[in-house]
């Protein structure tokens, strides 16, 4: 599985209960539309961390990086060649 | 797994217990009664290095690691019996915290310093009368014009706020697009500025010596470089600085549970009633026995999350479990302090009463127990 479908899908079944009416593909507003909101966030980070052995330091903790599924998945692809 | 403290943590360890034995336990009844800060006690702990703990010594603090701070913290609740001071410094940690990791480094020459040496009082303005726990319910607004950014709004029950030199004030940019998680942005503001209003201290339960106040933000102009970190960013600097505070205000509780433990043992072995030790009773020794256990399961859960931060890892789940567990722990025990002492337990001479009264609070802030099992609930996938 790709990293960018890794994340859809973990966005997927955890992130979004009762967001039901979001559809999710790679370009969908995480933070705009509150898929991604506080918990969220602090779900999805360290799953990031654990599955793709990576630390996301203070500096990438920015709303760029985890504006959309593409965002996240640059993020990730940059940690993991570095 | 060795669970033991080398020979220099013991030497630290030992040493803060004495200090705050020794110097920061004076005429504590009036004090608390006259909600008043203690300015000279404040300078003591800082010339001891307690404002400046994890910040780096380049920068005049300690350079600990978050461990270390824990261990540090912990004897400083266990010696100083007033929780409003060990509060405030430990607000003035955090501070230092959310700069180092997010700070320029203009902004950190300019306030580090200051803030290790205890010689800047700093505050963290998150919370609104309309949005605590809720943070997108903030409604300060923060508007860019030129190469300033101007402020409005208002925070409230800020700790530190009332004195404060220094604030990191979270407010939600209005020309953003962004929604959510990324309209807000954490802001230095000095005081002096013009627009930036200190209110006087409220008047509060426990934890009376701290300084709670609300700050007020009216076309309040900040310069273009006291953003800390970048625009969008401050929820994300929330989530780290809350690691810390959540695992620092724990420390102190296990301290504070560690003095009152032997508090009753003390009198639980003096007392007699009966032709015995009242400890020799059931139901004053089961409650002893379960002090203790939640000091020893607490301080297990909150060492684990001190050698997570230490690793570089992160320590929600970890932080939010001990806030939870251990702030709860606390107000129970003192609850059956007070049972414990009976009647000299209610009275103010022998201040239990006001630990129990400064422990009602260490369920509140930094995240209610409600938001903590939320938290963790959340972690597990629910």
């Amino acid at each position: 599985m790709t990293i960018k479908n890794v994340i859809k899908q973990f966005i997927h079944t955890e992130l979004l209960y009762e967001k039901e009416n979001i559809r999710l593909d790679d370009t969908t507003q995480l933070l705009d539309t509150g898929i991604l909101d506080s918990l969220g966030i602090m779900t999805l980070l360290p799953f990031l961390e654990q599955t793709f052995f990576i630390r996301v330091s203070e500096g990438e903790l920015i709303p760029e990086n985890f504006e959309s599924v593409n965002a996240i998945s640059l993020l990730v692809e940059k940690k993991t060649k570095s | 797994m060795d669970f033991s403290l080398n020979e220099e943590q013991v030497i630290l360890k030992n040493s803060i217990i004495e200090f705050a034995t020794h110097e920061l336990n004076s005429d504590l009844i009036n004090r608390d009664q006259q909600g008043e800060f203690i300015w000279e006690n404040w300078k003591k702990c800082s010339d001891m290095g307690l404002s400046g703990l994890p910040i780096p010594k380049e920068y005049g603090g300690a350079g600990a690691e978050l461990s270390s701070a824990l261990i540090c913290i912990e004897a400083l609740g266990y010696g100083c019996k007033d929780s409003g001071l060990v509060h405030a410094l430990i607000t003035q940690t955090c501070c230092g915290v959310q700069l180092l990791l997010f700070g320029s480094d203009f902004q950190k020459q300019e306030h580090l310093f200051g803030i290790a040496s205890g010689k800047k009082i700093a505050a963290q303005a998150f919370t609104e009368p309309d949005a605590g726990s809720d943070v997108g319910s903030m409604n300060a607004k923060v508007e860019k014009v030129k190469d300033k950014y101007i402020l409005n709004g208002s925070k409230i029950f800020i700790s530190n706020g009332p004195i404060a030199d220094l604030a990191i004030v979270s407010a939600v940019m209005e020309e953003s697009q962004r929604k959510g998680y990324g309209k807000i942005s954490c802001f230095l503001v000095e005081k002096g500025t013009k627009g930036f209003f200190r209110e006087k201290p409220l008047e509060k339960m426990g934890l009376r010596t701290l300084q709670n106040g609300e700050l007020i933000f009216e076309e309040c102009e900040v310069p273009e470089d006291h953003l800390i970190g970048k625009e969008g960013q401050g929820l994300f600097m929330f989530h780290e600085v809350i690691e810390w505070e959540r695992a620092l205000m724990s420390a102190c509780h296990l301290g504070i549970m560690g003095r009152i433990l032997e508090a009753c043992i003390r009198y639980a072995k003096n007392r007699h009633q009966f032709g015995k030790p009242i400890g020799k009773f059931q139901s004053v020794s089961n409650k002893i026995a379960e002090m203790k256990v939640n000091i020893e399961l607490g301080r297990l859960m909150l060492y684990k999350a001190g050698w997570l931060k230490d690793q570089k890892k992160r320590a929600l789940l970890e932080t939010s479990i001990s806030k939870l567990f251990i702030s709860e722990s606390l107000k129970r025990a003192c609850l059956e302090a007070i049972q414990i002492h009976g009647a000299y337990g209610y009275m103010k001479e022998f201040e239990i009463e006001r630990e129990l009264r400064d422990s009602i609070a260490s369920t509140i802030y930094s995240g209610t127990s409600e938001i903590q099992k939320n938290i963790i609930s959340g972690l597990v996938g629910l």
